[in-house]
């Protein structure tokens, strides 16, 4: 695994702070669920996506951070979710027993519903209503049918399904693809960015969230349950990328995802390194 | 559990991922970020075809600007027209491109409207078929125009049009992929669902950038093979004179009637033309004078260069500048179609009325020619000589008369500029000599009022430029050619049934009456300087002028080695009979052919007609231009002596 830069940890550790900000305090079973998951171990990549793209458009880190924060709340959000015995039924997560395992289901749903709402609250809170409504109306497609709900729906369905190569990328693009498109482009929004710098940024994303997710697959076939934080082989049941691919193919396809997404980055010069190493950093989790 | 799917190759993957949008980051993006954030259709085409309309633009317009540069010489005078030049077809393909995209893109967006989802199911081939649509009828322009071109130059390389057809189908082809990128997103955004199969047809970074790169190189190639085509093409043989020892005296008469002529010269009133008895060919112009275009500086430059004006390139006198491009640009000739454009041109500014020059030839004259091969020449008020380039012997181009009147610094009236400089101090005299020529020339003429001014003021200008060619001219001289318009403004003056309203036998009488006056005093000005001495040819050649339609001409030689005869030729044999008779040998290039007959048996046996391949292209090192331009007094001279409106 390749070392995560220096500014990227830095990055995690004031979306962290944040983070543990705006989780709410209380020693209730729902407060506890939410920060158990929310302030668990992770790479935080979605929401240093964030910081980077309102850095690279010419935003600050400190307006950024809340809408970073947001996406991360709506990330943690859905894996609480995903865990359940009624959807892909996981027993670990982040290197530790799923939410449900811990708080049972009840408390995890509604833990993951207070998560969501958290994430609205503070978009609300933090930000002028022009960008706070903006912000507001992306997080919802990122969550809707066309994002995480339309994706894990159609995950759901297609379980011990033979599925086509269409299906599965239309699957990953609302699950991972459409959260990292709203990352990017939220920060962007507070950096008030142009059109083409918007565009830019959402090749980027998109790129980058299919190579996110191909290499998540590469790790459930080979990685390493300590690093991962996941039980290997978890996705056996499903069709993957590593699936249609192979192994070699899948890390392949996966490397020029992310060469396209830092191509995509020309336009920004030497201003957008530290997205490429961004790129850099998720492609080398497993290459 | 299903079987699982066979591991796929993963180049057919990669290909599915491209159909599916990722691993791109070229046109596709470019096409719609400025359509993002807005989900209306209307808008994203609105936003979408502008992108699609830059790059047709951007595309398009240097392109475009090469082969307008090939098709229309002249326009084009140095880099700041090219880019003038190139900004204008930029912003106009610019336009086109916008408007087509737009028209597909609200044409999409209608039906996804009406439609609804059935659209939604159908949206890849929608979307296709109207980047296809803009595809076809793109080419189909772009095709048609290079055809067009082809027209004109007949002699363009076959590898050129290639270049360019590949060109134009990697633009078309290019431009037609962002209109179905527009329509998917169109599509996608109206029915508010996703098509069946996401992902743009075709859409991949790596094809959109060879295609880029491929256009890069298309125009890249078509400059370079446009440069390399204009050095070899016709390139200059070292032309050897094999002298007879004969100088050329050549004057030449607009406007000349051969029946008046004759008619005047058997009542006795003709002394010194009428004892010019020499040889005579009757020149057919049918092919310089198309029956509705009577144009002095076509007809001249015709005879002046041998050949057609298509291929000389001076297709009329009037043409038209384009604002902020030093060249000019000769508009669809004398056509309703070119009137059109003109008008239109002319409304929004874009254009403004120009006289053509030499800048718009294409090929030599017979003086560059024999200058090229070290003969000694000297020219004087010729159509279309203005501006003048250096190295090709004494110029006295057609606005050096209102050069010498108005003084200051030249703007290529003149060459060399020695010649200026002398002219410039002994203007007076000059003027005065040509005063007492034109008194003495029309001493007894009877006419009075409007009709004696215009004889006076035709005459003056006749006699100027044998006054300024006698000044030029020294007795070592190779080659002297003068024009003389004087004749041709009279006649049109007078005879110009457009102008004139009284059509009363006595009036017609009375211009006729005036008309022969000229030629009597036209006869007394050349009196002193047509008579051929032992070493000189002199040459009388002669048009019909503006006001007839008539195709015949005339070339009448005097001097040594002449034989008494009558043949006919056409326009494009002076050149060459001019050239052979100095010695010089014969471009094959040249449609004409010498006409030999007027030449005695002796001559023609001891000097042979010899031949080069090609006199190239017409030099473009010009002569001095620091002078402020007198474009609008020329439009103005002409315009008072009737040559433009």
């Amino acid at each position: 695994m390749s070392p995560v830069p220096q500014f990227f940890a830095e990055y995690q550790a004031r979306v962290d702070v944040e983070l543990r900000r705006l989780v709410p305090a209380g020693d209730g079973r729902v407060e506890q669920s939410m920060a158990y998951t929310l302030l668990a171990p992770s790479k935080r990549v979605r929401p240093v996506l964030t910081l980077l793209s309102a850095e690279l458009c010419g935003g600050t880190v400190s307006r950024a951070l809340p809408a970073a924060c947001a996406m991360e709340i709506v990330h943690a959000s859905s894996l609480i979710l995903d865990d359940l015995p009624s959807m892909d039924d996981s027993p670990l997560r982040r290197g530790r027993p799923a939410n449900h395992r811990e708080f049972g289901e009840a408390i995890a749903i509604l833990a993951a519903f207070g998560l969501l709402n958290l994430a609205f609250g503070a978009i609300a809170r933090e930000y002028q209503p022009p960008l706070a409504a903006s912000l507001a109306g992306l997080l919802s497609t990122a969550i809707g049918v066309e994002g995480l709900i339309g994706g894990q729906s159609a995950d759901l369905l297609a379980t011990e399904q033979q599925i086509t190569f269409e299906m599965l990328e239309r699957i990953h693009r609302r699950k991972t693809g459409a959260l990292f498109n709203a990352s990017a482009t939220a920060g962007a929004r507070t950096a008030g960015a142009s059109s083409s710098q918007l565009a830019g940024l959402s090749a980027f994303a998109k790129n980058l969230g299919l190579a996110f997710q191909i290499v998540d697959d590469l790790l459930d076939v080979e990685g390493d349950p300590a690093e991962t934080g996941k039980a290997i082989r978890a996705d056996a049941r499903k069709t993957t990328f590593v699936s249609f691919s192979g192994v070699a193919g899948a890390r392949q396809l996966a490397m020029e995802l992310c060469q396209t997404a830092d191509r995509a980055l020309a336009p920004f010069g030497r201003r957008a390194d530290r997205l490429r190493a961004l790129s850099a950093f998720v492609a080398g989790r497993s290459l | 559990m299903e079987p699982r799917p066979p591991h796929r190759h993963v180049d057919e993957l990669r290909r599915q991922l491209r159909s599916l949008g990722y691993l791109d980051a070229g046109v596709d993006r470019f096409v719609l970020a400025g359509a993002t954030g807005t989900r209306r259709p209307i808008a994203i085409a609105i936003r979408a075809s502008l992108r699609t309309g830059i790059l047709a633009g951007v595309l398009l317009g240097p392109a475009s600007t090469i082969w307008l540069h090939r098709q229309l010489p002249g326009l084009i005078t140095g880099p700041r027209d090219a880019l003038v030049l190139a900004i204008y077809l930029a912003i106009l393909f610019g336009i086109g491109g916008t408007v087509a995209a737009l028209i597909a893109g609200v044409g999409v967006s209608l039906l996804a409207r009406l439609a609804g989802s059935a659209v939604a199911r159908r949206g890849r081939v929608l979307s296709v078929t109207a980047g296809s649509i803009v595809t076809i009828a793109c080419l189909a322009y772009l095709t048609l125009w290079s055809r067009q071109a082809q027209g004109i130059e007949t002699s363009l390389p076959t590898t050129m049009v290639v270049v360019a057809l590949a060109y134009s189908v990697i633009v078309s082809l290019l431009l037609g992929h962002a209109v179905t990128v527009t329509a998917l997103a169109i599509v996608v955004a109206g029915t508010g669902s996703a098509p069946d199969a996401p992902g743009v047809p075709g859409a991949s970074w790596r094809l959109a950038v060879a295609a880029g790169i491929l256009a890069f190189c298309g125009g890249l190639l078509l400059f370079t093979i446009v440069g390399a085509t204009q050095s070899s093409r016709g390139a200059a043989t070292p032309l050897t004179v094999v002298s007879s020892g004969l100088r050329i005296r050549l004057f030449a008469i607009d406007g000349f009637d051969p029946h008046l002529f004759e008619t005047l010269a058997s009542q006795g009133r003709l002394d010194a033309l009428s004892v010019f008895a020499g040889a005579r060919a009757t020149l057919d112009l049918a092919d310089v004078r198309q029956a509705e275009v009577v144009d002095p500086a076509r007809t001249w430059t015709t005879i002046a260069t041998g050949q057609p004006a298509d291929v000389h390139g001076v297709r009329g006198l009037e043409t038209r500048e384009v604002a902020g491009v030093r060249g000019r640009l000769s508009m669809g000739g004398q056509s309703p179609m070119g009137r059109n454009i003109r008008a239109a041109t002319d409304l929004v500014r874009l254009t403004r009325p120009a006289i053509t020059s030499r800048a718009e030839r294409r090929v030599k004259t017979f003086w560059e020619v024999a200058a090229d091969a070290g003969l000694r020449t000297a020219i004087v008020n010729w159509w279309a000589t203005w501006p003048a380039t250096s190295g090709t012997g004494i110029i006295l181009s057609d606005r050096a008369t209102l050069r010498l009147e108005r003084g200051g610094a030249l703007d290529g009236e003149i060459t060399p500029a020695g010649v200026y400089e002398r002219l410039r101090t002994a203007w007076p005299q000059l003027r005065q000599r040509a005063e007492s020529l034109t008194n003495s020339a029309l001493r007894d003429a009877h006419t009075k009022g409007d009709t004696a001014a215009l004889l006076r003021r035709s005459a003056e200008l006749d006699a100027l430029q044998l006054v300024l060619t006698q000044e030029i001219a020294t007795a070592e001289m190779d080659l002297v050619a003068v024009y003389l318009p004087g004749l041709d403004i009279v006649q049109h003056a007078l005879l110009n049934t457009s102008s004139g309203t009284n059509q009363s036998a006595s009036a017609i009488a009375s211009r006729l009456a005036a008309l022969e006056e000229y030629y009597v005093a036209l006869d007394r000005l050349l009196a002193p300087v047509v008579r051929a001495n032992s070493s000189e040819l002199v040459l009388v050649l002669t048009a019909p002028g503006r006001v007839t339609t008539s195709a015949s001409g005339g070339l009448t030689i005097s001097g040594p080695s002449v034989r008494q005869a009558t043949l006919t030729g056409t326009a494009r044999d002076v050149a060459p009979t001019v050239l052979y008779a100095l010695g010089v040998p014969i471009s094959r290039e040249l449609p004409g052919a010498p006409l030999l007959r007027l030449f005695s048996e002796e001559f023609t046996r001891r000097f042979a007609v010899r031949y080069v391949p090609a006199y190239g292209r017409p030099s473009t090192r010009l002569a001095a231009r620091q002078g402020q331009p007198l474009d609008q007094e020329m439009i103005d001279r002409l315009r008072s002596l009737g040559y433009v409106r």
